[in-house]
């Protein structure tokens, strides 16, 4: 299914906004605490178990590397223009952007709880 | 046959502020902290990637981030990320056809209706709000708690 730049662009800005109040949850839980408290193993680790909180993580992860990647590949866009270039960028961007959700979700996984013992 | 229409500034047409004034330099301010801040999220994918190893692998690299050095790096991403949040937020409005202005009948000397105090105005609320929260960082991250 071939989407129109348009509606790439949709994708982009929706993506943007939820972004900045996932990142703004984020950052909060960051600050409820003394910060040096806040990054402390066990602290972090609570935060993984904290389901709610383990879904706006995936979120973010979804979120941003969506909107990311996609900033990128308008980038290099519009420096060049040439159908093996476009597709170029288009596959390598997906491809990196899969990658980066994969690994961060392996992350989230393992942290929660479903790798250990 | 397939025509190659590369853009034959590059990227010293990119990045040249010259000929547009404040929105070029919005323009690529907005994709250098777009880049960046891509860039951090990679890392930072990495960096919390250590947890899986556990409490060992997670303190190392906290000695590694949690520096003077680490720490003015994120003072940077919280400037990188409020202008880009912000400007954002400005490029959503201004593509969505707002606070574009009227067109008017092109008269000497052809100051474009669409580059006006409106825009000019968020530009400068993104990079004041910037700002703002670096400050706020660095009392958090430089505060001694």
């Amino acid at each position: 299914m071939m989407l129109r730049e348009s509606q790439i662009m949709k994708i982009h800005y929706v993506t943007g906004i939820a972004a900045i109040f996932v990142v703004a949850v984020h950052i909060m839980m960051r600050l409820i605490m003394p910060f040096g408290m806040s990054l402390e193993y066990d602290n972090v680790i609570a935060n993984y178990h904290n389901i709610p909180y383990v879904v706006l993580l995936e979120s973010i992860l979804v979120l941003i590397a969506i909107h990311g990647f996609n900033g990128l590949r308008v980038i290099l866009l519009e420096l060049r223009q040439s159908k093996s270039w476009e597709d170029g960028v288009t596959i390598l961007t997906i491809a990196a952007m899969m990658a980066v959700v994969a690994y961060g979700t392996r992350t989230i996984i393992i942290a929660n709880g479903l790798g250990f013992e | 046959m397939e025509v190659d229409r590369s853009n034959r500034e590059g990227l010293k047409g990119w990045l040249n502020p010259g000929r547009y004034g404040w929105e070029r330099v919005s323009y690529w301010l907005q994709r250098l902290t777009g880049v960046g801040l891509l860039a951090y999220f990679v890392g930072h994918i990495f960096e919390t990637s250590s947890l899986t190893q556990g409490p060992d692998a997670w303190a190392a690299m906290l000695e590694l981030t949690q520096t003077p050095t680490g720490h003015m790096i994120l003072l940077l991403v919280i400037g990188m990320s409020t202008y880009h949040s912000a400007n954002g937020v400005r490029l959503i409005f201004t593509h969505g056809g707002k606070g574009l202005g009227k067109p008017g009948r092109p008269d000497y000397p052809y100051d474009a209706v669409s580059l006006n105090y409106k825009q000019r105005s968020g530009i400068w609320i993104a990079l004041i709000l910037a700002a703002t929260a670096m400050l706020y960082g660095a009392s958090v991250l430089f505060g001694g708690e």
